[in-house]
This record gives structure tokens, sequence and C-alpha cells, in this order.
């Protein structure tokens, strides 16, 4: 047994030799060997063990938020572990106004974030896959001709490291790499689904603002994304600026005519306008396209009860009123 | 401040915390929220959501290294029925919701999947 070990040891130290550069084969064929440095990207060197505060610190700053390493601590650092979870580097991104989205765990992601000008967070484990040593540094650069990753890490400004022993810290912590973004931006490879699900979570946690600025770019940038108009609308709804929101459902309902939840809150929207009709035909119209066993079912029945109950307490508004707004153009 | 009461407040800070992430920030009754709309949708995976799966490089990786060409899988996708996938889609929706279909199922098995439509395995039917 000990001697079969012996010999997968000697296989696995050779089976590294050899390896050709890293970089060179996920860099774009015509500028293959152009270096790429964000020297601009601030830097805070890490105390004690706090390297989580210090690289997200970098990026917020870079991002156009004024913070430093130990505002973050009390919400990112946790002391018993001397370190701080992803989750909560996310959060924190969240609290302070700004995106975070996650890349694809790919070197070539990675470094075409870092061509668009971007930094990129990273997770690194320094030890072994068997008893890790979790380390967050900043990616800011790299060098094709030296083959090699420039970081800002601990506390070092510019930190070379070797591509081929980086792509090993790198992979043994599920290359996970984090954009902190003004919202808005699109990330260089952006996929739209996991682009709105991180607006929808800044909504959650109440930065409607930055929500509906990142809605608005996915609109813009995919026309035909219902999820993206939904959320413009539900944002703009909290914003108390309903003409915009109306649009955005009836946008939402263009690009999905079976989206069930843009036709419960554009009936809402129309109710409180006093537009009961409309907003009942709304309310038919999905509760004909939606199954029983919709998630959303109930709360299509729930809503269409409010409006009856409103409209016999109210009556209906009369005439031009119910036209839909903004007019479609 | 003695640890105790330190601890204490921290846990109070951390339940406060935790308060603020979770709830909406106002109720409009009957509104739906986004997140909740998307939860709602995203047991359905759909034709496009296979075909892009299946162009992501992780996936396509996997594929290749299972011995399944990534371009046959993305022909069989296109040529699935509606029943065939809902066929799948009742096989995921037992599964927990949260992020999208990717994040929550994981590539891994997402190629299973593919593995079996494509008729290299039939795991599924021990299920």
């Amino acid at each position: 047994m000990s001697r079969l070990a012996g010999i997968l040891l000697v296989l696995a130290l050779t089976g590294c030799a050899g390896t050709g550069p890293v970089l060179s084969p996920h860099l774009p064929a015509d500028s293959p060997g152009t270096a790429v440095e964000l020297r601009d990207t601030p830097f805070f060197a890490q105390t004690d063990y706090q390297c989580g505060p210090a690289a997200l610190a970098m990026l917020l700053e870079a991002a156009g938020s004024r913070v430093t390493p130990t505002d973050l601590v009390p919400a990112v650092y946790l002391p018993a572990r001397q370190g701080s979870l992803q989750l909560e580097l996310i959060a924190a991104t969240r609290r302070h106004g700004r995106l975070p989205y996650v890349i694809e765990p790919l070197i070539s992601v990675l470094l075409e974030e870092l061509r668009a000008g971007r930094p990129v967070l990273l997770l690194q484990n320094l030890g072994l896959r068997s008893h890790p040593v979790w380390h967050y540094a900043v990616a800011v650069g790299y060098r094709p001709d030296a083959d090699e990753i420039i970081l800002r890490s601990g506390t070092t400004r510019r930190k070379l490291v070797d591509a081929s022993r980086f792509m090993r810290t790198w992979e043994n912590a599920g290359a996970w790499g984090l954009l902190v973004m003004r919202p808005g931006e699109l990330p260089a490879r952006v996929d739209p689904g996991a682009y709105i699900r991180a607006a929808a979570d800044l909504e959650s946690v109440g930065q409607i603002r930055a929500a509906y600025q990142t809605y608005a770019a996915a609109t813009a940038h995919w026309p035909d994304n219902a999820t993206a108009w939904f959320g413009l609308g539900n944002t703009r709804y909290h914003l108390g600026e309903l003409e915009v929101a109306e649009h955005a459902y009836r946008q939402a309902l263009r690009a999905d005519p079976g989206y069930l939840a843009a036709h419960n809150n554009l009936a809402m929207l129309l109710a409180e306008r006093g537009c009961y009709p409309a907003a009942l035909d709304a309310l038919e119209h999905a509760l004909e396209v939606s199954q029983p066993g919709d998630a959303l079912h109930g709360t299509l029945l729930e809503t269409r009860r409010e409006v009856i109950q409103q409209m016999a307490g109210n009556g209906t508004a009369a005439g031009t009123a119910c036209t839909p707004m903004p007019s479609d153009n | 401040m003695s640890s105790k009461l330190t601890r204490k407040a921290g846990l109070y800070a951390l339940i406060l915390q935790f308060a603020i992430a979770t709830f909406p920030p106002m109720a409009l009754a009957g509104l739906i929220q986004t997140p909740e709309a998307i939860a709602a949708q995203q047991h359905e995976l759909s034709r496009q959501q296979l075909s892009e799966a299946v162009a992501r490089e992780d996936v396509q990786q996997q594929l290749v290294e299972l011995g399944v060409d990534p371009a046959m899988a993305l022909e069989r996708i296109a040529v699935l029925t509606d029943a065939e996938i809902a066929q799948l889609n009742h096989r995921i929706d037992n599964l927990p919701a949260g992020a999208g279909v990717l994040e929550v199922i994981g590539v891994v098995f997402v190629v299973l999947l593919i593995l079996e439509l494509v008729g290299v395995t039939n795991i599924f039917s021990k299920f």
C-alpha cells in the first residue's frame, strides 16, 4: 500500500514537468504578446490576516466608492476564522451600492476582464488541497512574455507570480473571481441570467437605484429579456415612477406574453390608478395561461380578489385615464 | 467591555445585518418582487438554456472527457420534443431554488442530464 502511494507520489511529481506557457493559449490571436497592467488600481496593504477587507477595499475604490479596509473589517472579517467568506465580500459590495459579479471560473475570462480594464478579486489556496491556506488577492494585469500574472497581494503592491503556479493556487480555490462594478456597467463576458440575478439581489437588499441602473443596462443590452424589463418595472415602481414602470411591464409582456409576474404587477399598477377593468383583464389573461400548480397561480388569484374588492369600494376611473401610460412607441 | 458582552453585541449586529439583507425594503402588498419571479421561472430549463449549457467551455470539457462529442449533444438537444424537455424539467423539479440553473444544479449535473439525453447513460431511471 505504501509502495503504491510512493509510486503515485513520484508520478504526481514528474507529471508537472515540461508544461508550456500558460497564458498565451488564452490570449487573443491578434495581440497575444501585449501585456496588460491596471496601474491605477489602488493598493491597501493587509494587516494581520485581513486580506479580504484589503482586497475588497481596492476593488470598491477602483469602482469609485471611497472606503478603507478598516471600514470593511466589521462587515467581512471573521476573527475566529482569521478570514472572510466569499459571500460576505459579495454582500458588502452590495451594501456599498456596487454590483458584485462572479466571473466564469476560467483563466480566459479573467484575462478578458483585465483587458477590459477591470481588476479582479481572486481567491487562492496557497496551501495544499487537503490543508488549504486561503488568501484573497487582486489581479491587476499579466505579462505574456514572462508568463506572469500581476497581483496586489498581502503587503506587496506589485507581485509577479509565475502563471502556472498562479493557476494551481487559483484552481485549488475553485477558480473563484469577483468583479466589483459601478451599476450599469457590463462585464466583458457576461451571462444575462447571472447579470440580472445580480441586479435582483441588489434590489432585494434595498439598493433600488443601483438595481434600477443595472436593469436599465440589461434591457439596453438584451431588449428581448423579459426579466430585465420586469426588474426595471419593479424598481421604477418602488421609486414612485409609475409611468416608466408601466411601460417596462408592457415591454416584459411584449418579450414574453406568458410572464405571469408582469401581468400581476401591471394589474396592481393599473388598479392603483383606478383602472380596474384593465387590471382584471391583465389578470384574466394571466390566469388563462397559468396552471393551478404554477408557483404564482395563487398570487394571481389573490391579486384578483383584491382588485375586485377595491373596485367595489372605489368605483372605476373614467374614460381616457385608462389608456396605457405612456403610449408605446 | 467583557468578552461575553462583546460577543452578544456581535450577535445582535449579525442578526440585524441578516434582517437587512433578507427582507425587501418596503412591501407593496401583492407586488411580486423580481427575485421571487426569477425563482418561479428557473425550474423551467428551456431548450435554449440547454444549448447554452453545452456551449460553455467547462461543460464541453467535461463532455469531451467523457467521450461525448459536444456537437452531437447540441444537435440532439435541437431536436428534443417539448415532451422530452418537460420530462427533463420534471427531474429537476425537486432541486433547490436559489441561483440559476447551472449554479444550482452544477455543471456536472447538467453534463449528466445531457449524457442521458444523447443516450450515453441512463442513470436517472434509477431515481
